[in-house]
């Protein structure tokens, strides 16, 4: 004989469920959907924070259509992103590829070269502003040790962004490096036993068996590092200010400035607008891309 | 529901309504005590500290609460938190006075010529000048000018003598000649590697108030940068700051190197000099080899320049929110704050300058200043100092010149004239979109 079913109280039902998600939507409310919603009307108005708003109707988007300062910005990240998703998916593709294969001490070579991920950025920024120097970096010096020249890694604005580029890589690409370890291991070994049956290179291997197997990694690591990119913030406003010539202002370091130097929040709220649909876009015609070659 | 069901959504409902409760701006009740801030540097607070117990056992019934402005990643950004969640102190001191027109325009400052003693009070610790420098665009008085750190040029003594200088460099003229004897390879690795001076490059609008903004000052005998709610910078003046600073970086006189990466090149003597404020007297003391010997002399002028030589003094100021219940006893707190006695005090303990009238005339500050006579230089120069125009879009104003500063003197793709009427186009633009 089965014991009587437990008399389950309705209002248990219906309101427990409400209760127990309750933290995670307040959180959701207060801090997700409320600064949306707030910096969409901002968008509308002039605000300095400390004084009442002001109504301008669709003046800040006009503005931002004017404003030649941002799209220089705009075009700056773009570049940002041009060097550092490339140079990003071959460097980690390339250590990936190297830490599959049986190395001595793999797992310390794979522990170092995660370990930038978890450096705090300031820090990176700050090592990396020491390295640069133009008469005291240690890069200058061991290339002049080497009878090469001296380069103005931060100072000349045709390549300050470049060497931004360059660090940020080195700051995220342990991240990266796992990622591919993880689809390098996915593909079957049996594929490339056959290959070698038939008699394949190792390039022809790589271009017709390993990069299709991991096409998927390498579509997460662009939209990674693209997402990522467009957030360029601390390494300029570290190590460059957005100089020289604005050569390395990125779009997030100008809505910043504009937000934070000159309180002009809604001018700012509509950039942060504009930018974020960018990037959505950006990310939506990759993915097309990407999937469209798959 | 069972007990234990009840129970746990008591305490739950509790512990929430405990919370959000706790967020309310009415937790910021302090009993009707007035709450001072200070900067939190060392020495402010250990005078601060002074200037409140001095305070309070005077006036057992009128008590201060003191404490240091929270640690944020400036006090600026603190001030402003403060200000928009309501949870301003009383009275504030270290306000740079750049700041104070974009905070009375806003209506949260005391207006404090409208309280009792004021007009008295400023007029006898201020001179003429400063008071118009410090009256805000409505016509009132905001601010009680506190400090300032005057901007000079610092050199090291040992090696200006070793170029047999028999005066110190202080036209243009002189100082380009003394830049470019001293200029050398010493390595001889095909790269100059000892500079005659150095001031920082990076964009942010504020470093152009310690290089761009006190030639400037020197120049033109303390001109403002705006009057009448217009640039007023395209003139003889600016024009030849910006080619004094461009022809330094064009002939490699100035190093382009961030003082911040690496080690401070004027303790290790590869600049023979510097632009700096008092600040660098401690830091010296500190981190220089035994022997190094330095001097400080005003900013270099045009060679045909007469009469004093201005700088810029980067000024603070004491405020008083508007969320003060009593601003009176506020002010007369501050008046004891910086008395004769409180500004001796505030010397000795900060190594600070005073913003007050005869500041190296009064026979207390001589005593000081005799056994300090690096810190007198700039007492000296304490009669001829300016602050910043009272603007509110003040840091804009200061970023259009950084970025002509960045475009004409350290990459040299204008002219000093382009530069100049570039900025001053776009200060106007600005100062016209504001109103």
């Amino acid at each position: 004989m089965s014991a009587p079913r437990k008399k389950r109280n309705p209002l248990r039902r219906t309101v427990l469920p409400y209760f127990v998600v309750s933290p995670y939507l307040i959180h959701l409310l207060l801090f997700v959907l409320f600064p949306v919603v707030f910096s969409i009307v901002l968008t509308f108005h002039k605000w300095n924070i400390i004084s009442p708003m002001e109504y301008v109707g669709v003046d800040n988007f006009l503005r931002l259509f004017q404003d030649r300062l941002f799209w220089k910005a705009i075009l700056n990240t773009l570049l940002f992103l041009v060097v550092h998703i490339p140079l990003q998916i071959v460097v980690a593709l390339t250590l990936a590829y190297f830490l599959t294969q049986k190395l001595f001490i793999r797992g310390f070579f794979r522990a170092s070269f995660f370990l930038p991920v978890v450096i705090s950025g300031v820090v990176v920024t700050i090592l990396w502003q020491q390295l640069y120097g133009m008469e005291s970096g240690v890069i200058n010096r061991v290339l002049t040790s080497l009878g090469l020249g001296r380069v103005e890694w931060l100072t000349n604005w045709r390549i300050a962004m470049i060497s931004i580029a360059i660090m940020a890589t080195w700051k995220n690409v342990g991240l990266y490096v796992i990622l591919f370890l993880v689809g390098l291991q996915t593909v079957p070994i049996s594929y490339y036993e056959a290959a070698d049956v038939e008699g394949a290179t190792a390039w022809q291997k790589f271009r017709y068996i390993t990069l299709p197997a991991i096409n998927p990694t390498i579509f997460m690591v662009v939209i990674l590092s693209t997402i990522g990119g467009f957030s360029l913030f601390i390494e300029p406003y570290i190590m460059t200010g957005g100089g020289p010539l604005n050569s390395t202002l990125s779009a997030m370091l100008y809505i910043y400035k504009q937000a934070f130097e000159y309180y002009h929040m809604g001018y700012s709220a509509t950039l942060g607008l504009f930018f974020a649909l960018l990037i959505m876009l950006v990310v939506v015609v990759q993915k097309f891309t990407i999937e469209s070659d798959d | 529901m069972g007990t234990k069901d009840i129970f746990r959504t008591t305490f739950l409902f509790l512990f929430f309504s405990w919370a959000f409760t706790s967020c309310s701006k009415d937790r910021v009740n302090r009993d009707n005590e007035l709450l001072y801030w200070s900067s939190n540097n060392g020495g402010e607070i250990q005078f601060s500290n002074w200037a409140v117990d001095r305070w309070n056992s005077a006036h057992p019934d009128n008590l201060l609460k003191y404490q240091p402005v929270p640690e944020g990643q400036s006090s600026e950004e603190i001030i402003l938190a403060a200000v928009v969640a309501k949870t301003t102190p009383d009275i504030y001191s270290n306000i740079w006075q750049g700041t104070v027109e974009f905070y009375s325009t806003a209506g949260i400052l005391v207006a404090l010529d409208t309280l009792e003693g004021f007009i008295d009070f400023i007029q006898q610790r201020c001179d003429p000048a400063t008071i118009l420098e410090i009256t805000s665009g409505d016509g009132h008085i905001y601010q009680v000018p506190w400090k300032i750190n005057p901007i000079m040029t610092i050199y090291n003594k040992r090696l200006l003598a070793e170029m047999g200088l028999d005066t110190l460099p202080q036209t243009y003229a002189a100082y380009m000649d003394a830049a470019k004897r001293f200029k050398k390879d010493t390595d001889g690795d095909g790269y100059v590697d000892q500079w005659f001076g150095n001031t920082s490059v990076k964009l942010a609008w504020y470093q152009r108030l310690f290089n761009f903004y006190p030639l400037y000052l020197a120049a033109s005998g303390g001109m403002p940068l705006i009057k009448d709610n217009r640039a007023n910078f395209n003139n003889e003046y600016a024009i030849g700051a910006f080619r004094f600073l461009q022809e330094l970086y064009r002939e490699n006189y100035f190093s382009k190197q961030d003082q911040s990466a690496g080690q401070d090149l004027f303790v290790a003597e590869k600049y023979a000099t510097k632009f700096t404020g008092p600040w660098e007297i401690q830091y010296l003391d500190r981190f220089k080899r035994e022997g190094f010997e330095y001097g400080f002399y005003p900013m270099p002028v045009p060679d045909d320049h007469e009469g004093p030589i201005y700088t810029y003094c980067d000024p603070k100021s004491i405020v008083i929110f508007n969320t003060c219940s009593n601003p009176q006893l506020a002010f007369e707190f501050v008046k004891t704050m910086v008395s004769e006695e409180g500004d001796l005090e505030f010397l000795r303990t900060t190594n600070q300058l005073p913003r007050r009238k005869g500041l190296d005339s009064i026979p207390d500050f001589q005593a000081f200043f005799s056994q300090n006579p690096q810190l007198q230089v700039f007492a000296q120069q304490a009669k001829h100092v300016k602050g910043v125009d009272n603007c509110e879009v003040l840091t804009e104003v200061f970023d259009i010149i950084s970025q002509e500063y960045e475009a004409c003197v350290l990459y040299q793709i204008k002219t000093p004239e382009e530069a100049i009427a570039d900025a001053e186009r776009a200060v106007n633009v600005l100062l016209r979109v504001k109103n």
